[in-house]
């Protein structure tokens, strides 16, 4: 039987048809194969909360790098605890992750993380000031993303409702701005200071032992802190004579740092005496903080003229078992790009490690009170000059421990120092 | 004469020991390779010294044991957690118990009544500690609220800052998810008591007193035994509500949670490992010694 026209137009229109649904399907199909194809190694990453990446950002570092992402979030004490388990096992805990400055010393020991000298750029490094924290025994273990260090952060309204002119300069100051604020009746409790046994209590003493001036230890770890004349001694009577005076909440005993924060953006406190830098970015947006208009920063009070702070990055490293160490040494390298620096910054108020891109986004008016924070990062330094210790976490349990049993009145500031030096040489040992 | 037919073993026998022995193989595999191993392995590594900050292992023989003696933090330790078990047993069982009673005597929504109870027992020990963490919020907790409103209380009340009011509160959180399990296994062997005894008794003159002495309590003695143990062990084992409630301060702090510290934050894995051992031993006599007691003190003749 043959085919009429009709059906060989039909025949022709249905090929036609066919091949051109073939070629449409193959121009959509091949491009997601290839993406694919570049896509199909993964990066695992363990970060904490602050710094997982949104989901555009993680679609860009697939798009510009070909490696897949998979994001990991975790606490930041968690994290701790499974890069120990993964370790010890032998095993990765993720091809990169959080390497926070007080782990260096315990990860640089054990030679948990691949050394990346030689791997960057030597001009990035001299753009990353903080590299050095995440130096151990000459080897550069992470790099650093989150530029982590203390300033004053404080709510100007409150100044100004009690009469106060400017910010505090010396510890002194700073208590008698609380006082009078609290006499105004403008809040209850002007100081936000931590007490709970938690490492945010210990970082906010570390930091008010060198606004008076001081270090914790001398060049061969001997405590500087149990003579009374000792700057941290002085800390931690500041401390204590603030909580006494009601201008610390006495429930702070069961604060943690990050509790202090929703405080100050609630308008509950004046001062954020340990607030961290990159968090002026959160308190200064209105959709997250009801004090946006009024917060401002200062550079920390001391009592020698010169503000002093000490550095708290967040960096990431390679496990030396990482399973994809080029793709996670490529997410590294990424996250350190100028234009990811900064919407880390907006997005999550990770104050960017790199002085060219803090410098830019000062100049493009992009950074909230800029001129404070570069004034502040100029006069970053270690805690420790030697390099993270590592006991340090040890240690900072016990600072952490004794403080909290300080604020709760069971222990008076000499017994608390006291303890303090016992539990470090503990930790040494 | 004993004929030889008569000593081999009935037809089937043999198949029946291989088919025990099959049944048998998954639970000695998943027990030796999920329990008896790692004890293993972990009693002989506490006698070592394994510290991944420091070169090599060696052996230190009881010295991760002797340690503990003198380090005021443990003992601390050891003692809040001896005041959790003591609380955490008596208000699990007294009120397991009634829970149990009262259970067993409604004969309408028992099984509603059951669900509601066993809620708590449900939650993921972290959620429950969070839930409570709210309620002890010295700001906006409820307990400050309610005991406001009821004029109880002029100002709020930091509940942690007194150390036996923490202890105590910290015990309440683990009592209100532990004490579902202690009422339900109390609820089984009291359903298991024939109704004819509490009648016969009745009949000859038994107050309620008495029947719960001589009928009830001997009965549900096994009952008792395993609710006993069971909340002294998870008592022993505390880490969760205290771990959230109050981190790490020495007022709150359990053993566990000092294992914790020094395994995973400090790195000690052997003096971890050591503790852990201790706290396994002081369960498995506690819990030997309530199994004795209670079956000498209730058992019938």
């Amino acid at each position: 039987m043959q085919s009429t026209k009709k059906e060989q137009g039909n025949d022709m229109n249905r090929r036609q048809f066919l091949t051109a649904a073939s070629a449409l399907g193959a121009t959509i199909a091949l491009p997601a194969f290839s993406k694919q194809a570049a896509a199909s190694t993964t990066v695992s990453v363990l970060l904490p909360p602050w710094s997982t990446l949104p989901k555009d950002m993680a679609g860009r570092f697939t798009s510009q790098t070909g490696f897949g992402l998979d994001n990991q979030t975790l606490g930041w004490d968690d994290i701790h605890a499974k890069i120990v388990t993964s370790m010890v096992a032998k095993t990765a805990p993720a091809d990169a992750t959080e390497v926070d400055w007080s782990w260096v010393g315990q990860f640089g020991t054990a030679q948990w993380y691949e050394p990346l000298d030689g791997k960057i750029d030597a001009a990035l490094i001299a753009d990353l000031p903080t590299a050095k924290i995440f130096t151990f025994d000459g080897k550069l273990m992470a790099l650093p993303y989150n530029n982590d260090f203390r300033i004053l952060i404080y709510n100007r309204a409150h100044l100004q409702q009690a009469g106060i002119k400017e910010a505090p300069k010396t510890p002194q100051e700073l208590l008698d701005a609380a006082r009078k604020i609290k006499a105004a009746k403008v809040i209850d409790y002007p100081i936000g200071l931590p007490f709970s046994a938690t490492e945010g209590s210990s970082t906010a003493w570390y930091l008010l032992t060198k606004a008076f001036g001081g270090d914790l230890f001398d060049d061969k770890f001997e405590p500087l802190f149990v003579s009374p004349d000792s700057a941290g001694y002085k800390a931690m009577a500041f401390q204590m004579q603030a909580l006494k005076e009601g201008l610390i909440d006495p429930a702070s005993t069961g604060l943690k740092d990050v509790d202090i924060q929703e405080l100050f953006k609630a308008g509950k406190i004046t001062f954020d005496i340990a607030g961290w830098a990159g968090n002026i970015a959160v308190y200064s947006d209105a959709s997250k903080s009801k004090v946006a208009k009024d917060v401002a920063a200062a550079l920390m009070p001391s009592t020698t003229g010169k503000s002093r702070t000490f550095g708290l990055p967040g960096a990431v490293g390679i496990p030396v078992s990482a399973k994809n160490a080029d793709a996670a040494l490529a997410f590294a390298k990424w996250m350190l790009q100028p234009e990811n620096q900064i919407e880390s910054y907006l997005a999550l108020g990770n104050l960017p490690t790199r002085t060219s891109v803090l410098e830019k986004l000062n100049a493009d008016g992009k950074l909230y009170e800029g001129d404070k924070l570069l004034q502040q990062a100029a006069v970053v330094e270690p805690l420790f000059a030697q390099g993270t210790p590592g006991w340090y976490p040890q240690f900072s349990s016990a600072v952490a421990t004794a403080l909290n049993q300080a604020a709760k009145g069971q222990l008076t500031v000499d017994q608390a120092v006291q303890q303090i030096a016992d539990g470090a040489k503990a930790a040494q040992q | 004469m004993i004929h030889f037919e008569q000593m081999k073993p009935p037809p089937g026998t043999r198949h029946d020991a291989w088919l025990g022995l099959g049944f048998a193989i998954p639970i000695i595999v998943i027990m030796g390779g999920l329990v008896f191993v790692p004890l293993a392995s972990t009693l002989w590594d506490s006698l070592f010294r394994i510290d991944p900050m420091r070169p090599g292992t060696p052996f230190v023989g009881l010295q991760n044991y002797t340690g503990f003696l003198t380090d005021p933090a443990i003992r601390q330790g050891w003692y809040n957690t001896a005041i959790y078990v003591v609380l955490a047993v008596i208000l699990e069982t007294v009120g397991g118990l009634g829970a149990a009673l009262l259970l067993s005597r409604i004969k309408y929504g028992r099984r509603w009544l059951l669900a509601a109870l066993v809620l708590p027992w449900c939650l993921p020990p972290v959620v429950n500690a969070i839930v409570w963490l709210w309620t002890y919020n010295p700001s906006y907790g409820l307990l400050n609220g309610v005991l406001r409103a009821m004029g109880l209380i002029n100002e709020n009340i930091v509940w942690f800052n007194s150390r036996s009011t923490a202890l105590l509160l910290v015990a309440v959180v683990h009592v209100w998810r532990m004490m579902p399990l202690t009422a339900i296994i109390l609820l089984a062997a009291l359903q298991s008591i024939p109704q004819d005894l509490y009648e016969a008794a009745k009949l000859d003159g038994a107050g309620p007193i008495k029947c719960f002495r001589m009928i009830t309590l001997p009965l549900i003695a096994g009952g008792l035994a395993i609710a006993l143990s069971q909340s002294t062990v998870f008592a022993l084992n505390l880490f969760d509500e205290a771990w959230v409630l109050a981190g790490s301060s020495l007022d709150t702090r359990t053993v566990i949670i000092q294992v914790y510290m020094s395994a995973f934050q400090n790195l000690h894995f052997s003096q971890g490992m050591a503790l852990s051992v201790l706290t396994m031993i002081v369960s498995l006599i506690i819990s030997a010694l309530y199994v004795m007691r209670v079956y000498r003190e209730t058992s019938y003749d």
